[in-house]
């Protein structure tokens, strides 16, 4: 197959700017030449009818005749050189052990809003606070075991956290089915190619559920909105792979600040519930409620620590886009370390300076809610019509609080498969960082990638696909 | 295990064991109305209604009975659940709540099984081409249970998936055999060359003809049938072959609630077990069903009661 060159000022995991072929994507590249376009053809297809078999499928609702959609998987992997990813693996770890260090503070003794780092308004009025967990003492303090960063890689070749993920992050299941698909699909390119493992993923993630109780054998489970949800393949698919039960609101229940689930030999302790359900919805007496989600007097318990909720309740605090600029700071502060991994630059609206900055250069940033997901609400400057330039203009003006504005960066790219051939797309990446006994990462993650030519949003309900992610482990490929 | 997902296995596996039944049954009922003459065509047509209880919703939505609608009706119509789509669809469904507890292989086979009949449904189906849905239809079900059998842990979500697929099969003979065994009672009082087939019709429908032929050769007689399906423990759909499934299971399950639904099943395969076609004759085969249908229908409730009724 023929490969089209990235463009100029962007920064291709497989061509460096000289169009050369980066060192450990070599055998990729070959591979790449020497396939025809009729065998990647059928083994696209191939890949589609199983992951439709499979049922890795998103969830369409109510609909019984047509087929659940799927998240377009890419066969071109993305790879990550053994050098980049341990110091991703180590800017990961510190950047993770900040923000757990953070959130305990918080809740605890406000030493870096004494310090003046961060502003008590910033903290305690937002959303995503919870009062109620004030002093309330944690096994190992810990309240992100599960955490996914967002990085994106900038022309200048290093990587940037565009945002941390600390309360159900998902995608992890992508991971782990990406790489069964490839490893089905091309078992041969791993013989030439040293690719890590990801499979041990689910008994890290069983270890660190395990180890976010203090009890010698915890029961755990997995807590899911249920079967309409998005992401319930992935809640479903890591319950059966650390075994153990995937329950919803409805199979729990709460007697005497003790959390049981309904089983068929009667009432069962529950211990540590993973739970893929928000903060507002895991309690009706406590949070919303008309949630049906949830189960009432789970906070109460939670409280009295006869459970163990991972992700803590308020962790949405410390991946607030407004708490994000901080991040850096809590990294000085609380570990006296500096920072490995980059943040992207970040105006605060809040700020007067920095809203007058925005205002004057809205057509080159990017704004962003400060507390949306998805790629819903934001502002591509560069891309963006006159209108939407106005609208946000008035918007930043009624509400500057509620936005912050960063540098439209340029997202690296990555050969990928589209109806030309095989072209330069830009990508994005998720690890998944584990918070337990210790702090584990496994070598990869999820990369999305943006399908659309130019495009620079990777989400997957905007028509993002995914790619599998494969971390070499040494830079010494043979040829 | 958990009570709910218990009883999405158990009801994952009746649908699925049912869809097999449902399409046996059709695939003899439309091969039969195309010996019959003209006249006992609509009686052969009817027997999948009045299995599955369905006769008045046929007819409100179709004044005649002919192959097509009754293919139509059974096969895929979505508007009830006795056709053979909702029941895979209805599977599925539950498959979906115990995602987490079934193998990947069991999942797949019950996926692809919804898929692909998806597909046969917008294809369409015709009297002439029917019966290799009704094959598809075998098949799917067989792998399901291979997958089952081959690849899930030996563990209460198995034992549960399982009591599903045997209180099913159970129900389903009793029922076939009460209104088949009528059919070919009466042909065989009047022999002519047509009641052998109806004698067959019965045999084929229960997947227990071969075996007939081993045991009995051709006297065709019909108390036999009614000990080869009821007495005969050899014979995977006989009713004492589903109670000892269904006994041994319970058996099985652990914790101390089952005690009622064990207690029932016993007593139950007790009677099958130490039953004799004697006793079979004396009461009536059409009474002697009914008093199981009951039996069976009542453990059924009683398993939901002890083990998934919160």
């Amino acid at each position: 197959m023929k490969i089209e060159r990235p463009g100029k000022g962007i920064y291709d995991e497989v061509f460096d700017e000289t169009h050369q072929v980066r060192p450990a994507s070599r055998a990729l590249e070959r591979w790449l030449l020497e396939s025809d376009d009729q065998l990647i053809a059928d083994k696209r297809r191939e890949a589609d009818v199983l992951f439709q078999r499979l049922g890795i499928t998103f969830n369409v609702y109510g609909d019984s005749d047509g087929a659940d959609r799927l998240i377009p998987f890419d066969l071109i992997p993305r790879i990550i050189s053994a050098s980049d990813w341990h110091r991703l693996q180590a800017g990961l770890r510190q950047r993770v052990q900040a923000l757990n260090r953070f959130l305990h503070d918080i809740y605890h003794d406000y030493d870096i809003v004494r310090a003046g780092i961060i502003s008590a308004e910033q903290v305690f009025a937002n959303d995503q606070y919870q009062p109620g967990m004030q002093n309330l003492k944690l096994p190992r303090n810990l309240y992100c075991h599960i955490a996914g960063i967002d990085l994106i890689r900038h022309s200048d070749g290093d990587f940037y956290v565009l945002e941390d993920n600390l309360r159900c992050p998902s995608g992890v299941s992508y991971m782990l089915e990406n790489r069964r698909m490839m490893m089905r699909l091309f078992p041969h390119l791993f013989a030439k190619m040293p690719v890590l493992p990801v499979d041990q993923y689910p008994v890290l993630l069983g270890e660190t559920l395990r180890a976010a109780s203090l009890k010698p054998d915890p029961t755990v489970v997995v807590l899911t909105p249920g079967r309409f949800n998005s992401a319930y393949f992935e809640h479903a698919f890591l319950a059966r792979q650390m075994g153990v039960e995937l329950v919803e609101g409805a199979d729990l229940f709460v007697v005497n600040n003790t959390v049981y689930m309904k089983t068929t030999a009667g009432p069962q302790q529950v211990d540590v519930i993973y739970r893929r359900v928000d903060d507002g919805f895991l309690d009706p007496l406590a949070g919303n409620p008309d949630s049906m989600l949830g189960v009432p007097g789970l906070y109460a318990a939670y409280r009295t620590g006869q459970v163990v909720l991972a992700n803590a309740m308020g962790t949405g605090v410390a991946d607030d886009k407004s708490i994000y600029p901080y991040v850096p700071d809590m990294i000085r502060f609380y570990l006296g370390e500096e920072p490995l991994l980059k943040n992207v630059p970040t105006w605060q609206c809040r700020k007067k300076d920095d809203l007058g900055y925005v205002l004057d250069n809205l057509d080159k940033l990017v704004v962003k809610e400060a507390q949306g997901a998805g790629g819903y609400g934001m502002l591509i400057g560069p891309k963006a019509s006159r209108e939407e330039i106005a609208r946000f203009r008035t918007l930043l003006r009624d509400h500057p609080e509620d936005y912050i504005a960063q540098p439209t960066l340029s997202l690296s790219t990555c050969p990928t498969l589209v109806e030309e051939g095989v072209a330069p797309r830009h990508l994005d990446l998720r690890p998944f960082v584990l918070s337990g006994k210790k702090i584990q990462i496994v070598p990869g993650g999820l990369t999305r990638v943006a399908l659309r030519k130019g495009s620079l949003v990777v989400n997957s309900s905007q028509g993002g696909g995914t790619k599998d992610t494969w971390v070499l482990e040494s830079d010494s490929v043979e040829d | 295990m958990l009570s709910r997902a218990a009883s999405s296995l158990f009801w994952m596996a009746r649908y699925l064991e049912r869809a097999e039944s449902l399409a046996r049954l059709l695939d003899v009922s439309l091969t039969m109305a195309l010996i019959d003459v003209p006249e006992d065509r609509e009686e052969q047509l009817s027997v999948p209604l009045l299995v599955t209880g369905t006769v008045d919703a046929f007819y409100q939505q179709h004044d005649t009975i002919t192959p097509q609608h009754l293919i139509d009706f059974l096969l895929f119509d979505e508007s009830h659940n006795s056709s053979v789509f909702s029941m895979f669809r209805n599977a599925r469904d539950n498959a979906l709540h115990v995602r987490g507890n079934l193998s990947a292989d069991v999942w797949e086979s019950i996926n692809t099984a919804w898929i692909e009949i998806r597909e046969l449904r917008r294809e369409g189906v015709y009297e002439n081409s029917a019966s290799s849905v009704f094959d598809w239809t075998r098949e799917r079900s067989h792998t399901f249970r291979g997958a089952a059998y081959g690849t899930m842990l030996r563990t209460d979500a198995f034992h549960f998936l399982r009591l599903g697929t045997f209180v099913e099969r159970a129900d389903a003979t009793a029922r076939v055999l009460n209104i088949r065994h009528r059919l070919a009672a009466e042909a065989m009082a009047h022999p002519t060359a047509r009641s052998f087939f109806e004698w067959t019709a019965l045999l084929h429908s229960l997947a227990a003809f071969e075996a007939y032929q081993n045991l009995y050769g051709h006297n065709l007689e019909p108390l036999n049938a009614a000990e080869l399906l009821v007495l005969n423990a050899d014979i995977p759909r006989s009713l004492h072959a589903c109670l000892q499934e269904i006994a041994g299971l319970l058996d099985q399950i652990d914790g101390d609630h089952g005690r009622r639904s064990k207690r029932m099943a016993s007593s139950l395969y007790a009677n099958l077990r130490f039953g004799d076609r004697e006793y079979i004759a004396e009461t009536g085969l059409h009474e002697y069903l009914e008093d199981f249908l009951g039996r069976i229908q009542r453990i059924a409730e009683q398993i939901q009661t002890d083990y998934m009724g919160w």
